[in-house]
């Protein structure tokens, strides 16, 4: 090993957090100039792994070596003195800081103290040219595009002359276009010396840029592989460790009557000034599953708002089976025939304090069943909860009074989706329902909701997984900048076409879907 | 009407330090509600200062060591939301409120039994005289009578002005009090930049103390705190929106409220109104309600503000 | 082990043992205190407070006259607790109880002094009031979103000011001694009934104010646990998005948590100055009881029984303050204990943290997932 040329060598690493080993026993080697990519599924670890490299997490054992020397990495200052960068997941900027601002940040050049930003501004505009990284040094962060604030990131790096650079997903949030730059200004950055680790769970994107590939399982080392040598279905197979097919076997749609109109909605952005949602007219029948397809931020989140009455619309209408509910609230939508799978679990679908039972009951606590002159109905509701769990395989500590805060994120998921589908409802409205959720819920997931289908539900789903998008639909709606930019067939589009849609390359002049 | 402009000046100099306190504070991340609390104690500590000093002491050391006392005593009594808020990761309105009680007491307690000991038990009071130093303060240009508080205070607003715009720490604090995840992931030290921006506002809070009860003053009764003036800082300080040159005019625009409910007798078409100073020192409430409720759509807190950072839970 | 284990990580023994921890490191920081100020009678002094009426001991009927003392003025604490306690299970700091106290002393006494009426008149007068006073606070939260805490200021001061304006006037306030009224010569029917007053050595000041209190506990708790109101309400302190996503009316609900709080704020106050035990004279600061009562609501766990219990305590250490030597010490080093004690309620949460260490390898479902969660949360809040 001896003659090899590692600029970082991770050595039998372990980090454990109260109650679950998160990597156990991982050795992580990165040669100078490469492209690593680090694969594994959620929860595989790789985010903690690289939370330990960048002195996030301090480890409970094993060695980091820095060109062959010992290192430790207290701190994101010594990874940053070792020229070790990151671009994580979530970006890492403040909101109402510029541009510039953002990159000079914990490394700022100054002059007793106060700020001389026009050196560091001449500096910046040297990188993003040298790398063909366009920003504009003085727009605020919350004004500007995700593909452009990734670039924000990556020259925060480069600012501090990094030579480790580690991306931990990037490309979630990028359109395939974007994607696609990402990955030449990746290999521009290695073919000037820098050595780039990449955390993905995409075989295309290790295939298309990686020289070698580490893969983690459960928090264990699995091995390491060159990726030319190695098959995307031997990668699959080492990341997941037995074949799973994402393909949900359903049968072709039979739609029937018409559930959901939506005509000329429009819904304001609390952004800007614009309509975050603009002029969307679209139908929904009983027994399809109609997707909303886009890249997050494009007006997905802000149409559900308006359907499901968390928003206020400002045009437009919403007719619900021949009823108009445009105006009506979100009580009257949610016990006349609209159940909501939530974007976001946390935020809005559940309240994690409360107990599994009392978050079954969510939005019907005052009902009949389960309320009697303002009194709650305690055990009619523990005997709905355990059936609704059993049905669903909703699993809990402690059963029915489990705090659903102490429940895994997919259990969480599953009681969120069960309580929906158990709802009377004519439409059903999905949004990112597997997100976060390992294979196995996911596939629990699909299932229901092509179920849900089959018994005459009317779906609309909107997903930001081009696979998910791909394989439960039965139409597929695009959305871009807050309207319906195109309508494809999930059987004889290709993703390149969905990409095409996403990134606002291609739009068809449609009046109504 | 100079007497107004007087009252104006002095209250603007309070309301503009302690409001900048609270901004430095909750620019951070840590919502400052015992401001008051820290007001009292620079209070009490620069009251103490010019009843202690020698009849013969010059002006200047007055000045200074009234104003040091004041500001170390801010400092001090600021520890205690820092350690409670940053460390121990306490409901911040809780210690706010906590810190208020405290004060009032401790002041109360220690100022009459500073007086007994000085009195040798017979002056039991929460009373501090400090006439000699509050002349010592006093400065005459033309007609109108100002205090060096005024001008310190001045000194103050516009070095914060410069101080929150144009340094690398002052940039760095406002991110932790934005987005401390980011701050961290490049090297700050949020619970370093707390701490500083709670023992500037200390600082502040215990210089706006002294100037609440000296500049128009001789005495003080410190049973009474400071009567709510660190609320109405707080209150500057949110009309200000949280920015140095908005809270410096809305604190003159406070202030001179807060002045006519004391010289509105001594102005001629005021006195003739006929209403009770009392409802002059209820406007300031009023107005900033109501001003609150117009323009909190736009208001823009400090996104992290009130939030304890966990560096393990990311 | 095991039982024993469990039994600690309940997180109502926990609560209970930290407010324990929290009262007894008050009590000794108090000690020092005295001890800095006089380390001859330090002992003497913090033997004083603690020992309290209990120095009555000789006389079974002066013990227990002043035994009701204590319960009589800890009860407007304990209701004001309760009214605090109420808003914050449901998110809403009513910081604002101290002006809905206030204008509770003013309706209370105005009606009953200088209008004469009758005292379940003044009694609902004084709910009218806090209760108005709540109700403009949760206006402002609901409607234009003005942050209750910092409504809640504005309106304690503007609470003062008017009461000051309304007490201070010929009808209610002897100009003469600066003190309204006393109710008993001016308006005995304005009393609240008096309750047991002869077994507490006879005294007039003991009135149904007593079972009341405990009654509004036992009402809040079963309002709080038992109802589908109280289910709405705790969703939405805990969850507003949620809430909001639930079909409950958020505006509805804030304005009226607030209005129930402030009603109970008011309530104390009619059920303090209503018994006739002390007078409104002009203040310059809001009357601290509404502050107070924050901190026994904390020092009570949050739980509306724990109120009644951190209370009385709370009542018989500031009382305490009055048995002590005045030669060597002044009264107030009692209220300096209060206000240590609740500094040390904000660190509840790190004590608890402490019971649950190295234990918490039993709880395998806090993993890494749930911890980010819980910063995300905590985010979402709103600021």
């Amino acid at each position: 090993m001896g003659n090899e040329d590692y600029v970082i060598e991770m050595l039998h690493i372990r980090k454990e957090f109260p109650g679950i080993v998160a990597n156990d026993d991982i050795t992580l080697q990165l040669k100078r100039g490469e492209i690593h990519a680090l694969l594994g599924e959620n929860g595989a670890g790789k985010s903690t792994l690289m939370s330990v490299l960048f002195g996030l997490y301090t480890p409970e054992k094993g060695t980091i070596k820095k060109d062959g020397q010992e290192v430790h990495i207290k701190n994101p200052n010594d990874a940053t003195d070792l020229g070790i960068g990151m671009v994580h997941q979530h970006f890492m900027l403040v909101d109402i800081f510029t541009v510039l601002d953002n990159i000079i940040l914990g490394a700022e050049p100054s002059k007793f103290g106060f700020l001389t930003k026009a050196d560091a501004r001449k500096r910046v505009m040297e990188l993003s040219k040298k790398y063909n990284l366009k920003v504009d040094p003085d727009a605020k962060i919350q004004d500007i595009t995700v593909g452009m604030q990734q670039r924000v990131e990556i020259l925060k790096m480069l600012y501090r002359d990094n030579e480790v650079l580690i991306f931990d997903e990037p490309t979630a949030v990028l359109t395939p276009q974007e994607i696609d730059e990402l990955m030449k200004i990746m290999k521009e950055l290695a073919a000037e010396g820098k050595s780039i680790l990449f955390i993905t769970h995409k075989l295309n994107e290790i295939k298309e840029v990686a020289d070698r590939c580490s893969i983690l399982r459960k928090g264990k080392y699995i091995g390491t592989v060159n990726v030319a040598d190695t098959t995307k279905e031997e990668l699959s197979s080492l990341m997941v460790g037995h074949n799973v097919s994402l393909k949900v076997a359903k049968e072709d749609a039979k739609p029937t009557d018409e559930v959901l109109t939506v005509k000329n909605l429009c819904v304001k952005s609390k952004n800007h000034n614009k309509d975050a949602v603009h002029n969307v007219s679209f139908r929904v029948k009983a027994g399809e599953i109609v997707c909303i397809a886009g890249i997050d931020g494009n007006g997905q989140t802000e149409l559900v708002g308006g359907i499901t009455g968390l928003e206020n619309v400002t045009n437009g209408q919403i007719i619900l089976d021949g009823e108009d509910i445009t105006k009506k609230s979100i009580r009257y939508r949610n016990t006349h025939g609209i159940s909501h799978v939530p974007e976001d679990r946390h935020k809005h679908g559940l309240v994690l304090d409360y107990s599994l039972e009392d978050n079954m009951v969510l939005q019907r606590y005052f009902e009949k069943d389960f309320n009697k002159a303002g009194l709650m109905k305690r055990d009619d509701i523990r005997r709905y909860s355990d059936v609704l769990a059993e049905r669903f395989d909703v699993r809990s500590g402690e059963g029915a009074k489990t705090i659903v805060r102490s429940m895994s994120g997919g259990n969480q998921q599953k009681a969120i989706v069960a309580r929906e589908m158990d709802r009377d409802h004519k439409l059903l409205i999905a949004v990112q329902p597997t997100r976060g959720l390992d294979v196995g819920a996911i596939e629990y997931i699909h299932k229901a909701i092509v179920n849900e289908r089959d018994n005459g539900s009317a779906i609309l789903l909107v997903s930001l997984e081009l696979d998910e998008v791909m394989n439960l639909s039965d139409r597929i709606l695009v959305m871009y900048e807050g309207e319906i930019v195109g309508e494809v067939d999930p059987k004889t589009t290709t993703l390149q076409e969905l990409g095409l849609y996403m990134s606002g390359a291609k739009r068809d002049h449609r009046k109504e879907a | 009407m100079i007497l107004l402009i007087q009252y104006t000046l002095i209250f603007a100099a309070v309301l503009i330090l302690v409001a900048l306190g609270g901004m430095f504070s909750e620019r951070s991340g840590i919502i400052n509600l015992g401001l008051e609390g820290i007001m009292v104690f620079g209070a009490m500590a620069g009251a103490m200062v010019m009843v202690l000093l020698p009849a013969d002491a010059s002006k200047a050391t007055i000045i200074i060591l009234t104003m040091l006392a004041a500001a170390v005593a801010g400092v001090l009594s600021s520890l205690f939301i820092a350690v409670a808020c940053i460390n121990f990761k306490a409901d911040q309105t809780l210690i706010g409120t906590a810190l208020n009680m405290l004060a009032t007491a401790a002041a109360t307690v220690i100022v009459k039994a500073f007086n007994t000991a000085r009195s040798d038990g017979t002056d039991f009071s929460a009373k501090l005289d400090y006439v000699t130093g509050h002349k010592a303060f006093l400065l005459h240009i033309g007609e109108l009578e100002i205090s060096w508080f005024i001008i310190i205070a001045a000194i103050l607003l516009v070095c914060s002005i410069v101080f929150f715009y144009k340094t690398t720490f002052a940039l760095r604090l406002r991110a932790c009090g934005e987005h401390p995840q980011a701050a961290d992931s490049v090297g700050i030290n949020v619970y370093k930049m707390r701490y500083a921006g709670v023992l500037l506002s200390g600082f502040l809070g215990g210089l706006g103390g002294i100037i609440y009860i000296a500049a128009a003053n001789s005495t003080w009764h410190f049973d009474y705190g400071v009567a709510g003036a660190g609320f109405l800082a707080l209150a500057v300080m949110i009309f200000g929106q949280w920015k140095p040159e908005r809270i410096a005019w809305s604190a003159v625009l406070f202030a001179v409220f807060r002045s006519l409910s004391n010289v509105n007798s001594g102005i001629d078409f005021l006195a003739k109104l006929h209403i009770p100073g009392t409802l002059y020192n209820m406007f300031p409430y009023i107005v900033s309600l109501i001003v609150l409720a117009l323009t909190s759509k736009n208001s823009r807190a400090p996104k992290a503000e009130g939030i304890p950072y966990d560096k393990g839970a990311r | 082990m095991d039982k024993k284990a469990s039994f600690f990580r309940k997180s109502s023994v926990q609560t209970i043992i930290a407010s324990i921890i929290c009262a007894l490191l008050g009590i000794l920081v108090g000690f020092v205190i005295l001890l800095i100020m006089n380390p001859s009678h330090a002992a003497e002094g913090m033997g004083a407070i603690l020992r309290n009426f209990f120095k009555y001991n000789q006389s079974s009927t002066t013990l227990l006259y002043y035994l009701g003392s204590t319960l009589v003025k800890a009860v407007p604490l304990i209701l004001c607790s309760e009214a605090i306690l109420f808003a914050y299970k449901a998110g809403l700091f009513n910081i604002g109880a101290a002006g809905q106290y206030t204008v509770g002393i003013l309706a209370s006494l105005y009606t009953s002094i200088a209008l004469g009426l009758s005292w379940w008149v003044c009694v609902l007068a004084a709910i009218a009031a806090g209760a108005l006073w709540g109700f403009i606070s949760g206006f402002f939260k609901a409607v234009f979103n003005v942050n209750e805490v910092i409504a809640g200021i504005m309106m304690n001061w503007i609470g003062l000011y008017l009461t000051n304006i309304v007490l201070g006037g010929k009808k209610v306030m002897d100009q003469s001694t600066s003190k309204t009224y006393n109710i008993l010569s001016t308006n005995p029917k304005a009393l609240l009934p008096t309750f047991l007053s002869d077994l507490f050595g006879h005294n007039q000041y003991m009135t149904i104010a007593l079972p009341i209190t405990v009654i509004v506990a036992i009402i809040i708790l079963v309002v709080l646990n038992k109802t589908t109101f109280g289910y709405e309400l705790k969703a939405t302190g805990h969850n507003k998005e949620a809430a909001k996503y639930a079909g409950m009316n958020a505006t509805r609900n804030v304005i009226l948590t607030l209005v129930i709080s402030g009603g109970i704020a008011g309530f104390a106050a009619s059920m303090f100055y209503l018994t006739g035990i002390e007078q409104y004279s002009i203040s310059s600061s809001v009357p601290g009881m509404g502050f107070n009562g924050i901190a026994v609501a904390f020092l009570g766990g949050l739980h509306p029984i724990g109120a009644i219990v951190a209370g009385l305590f709370i009542e018989y250490l500031t009382m305490g303050g009055q048995y002590l030597d005045t030669n060597y010490f002044n009264p107030q080093v009692a209220d300096l204990m209060v206000a240590i004690i609740i500094y040390l309620c904000g660190f509840v949460l790190f004590f608890r943290n402490l019971m649950n260490k190295g234990k918490t390898k039993a709880l395998t479902n806090v993993n890494d997932e749930s911890a980010s969660d819980k910063k995300k949360d905590a985010n979402d809040q709103e600021v």
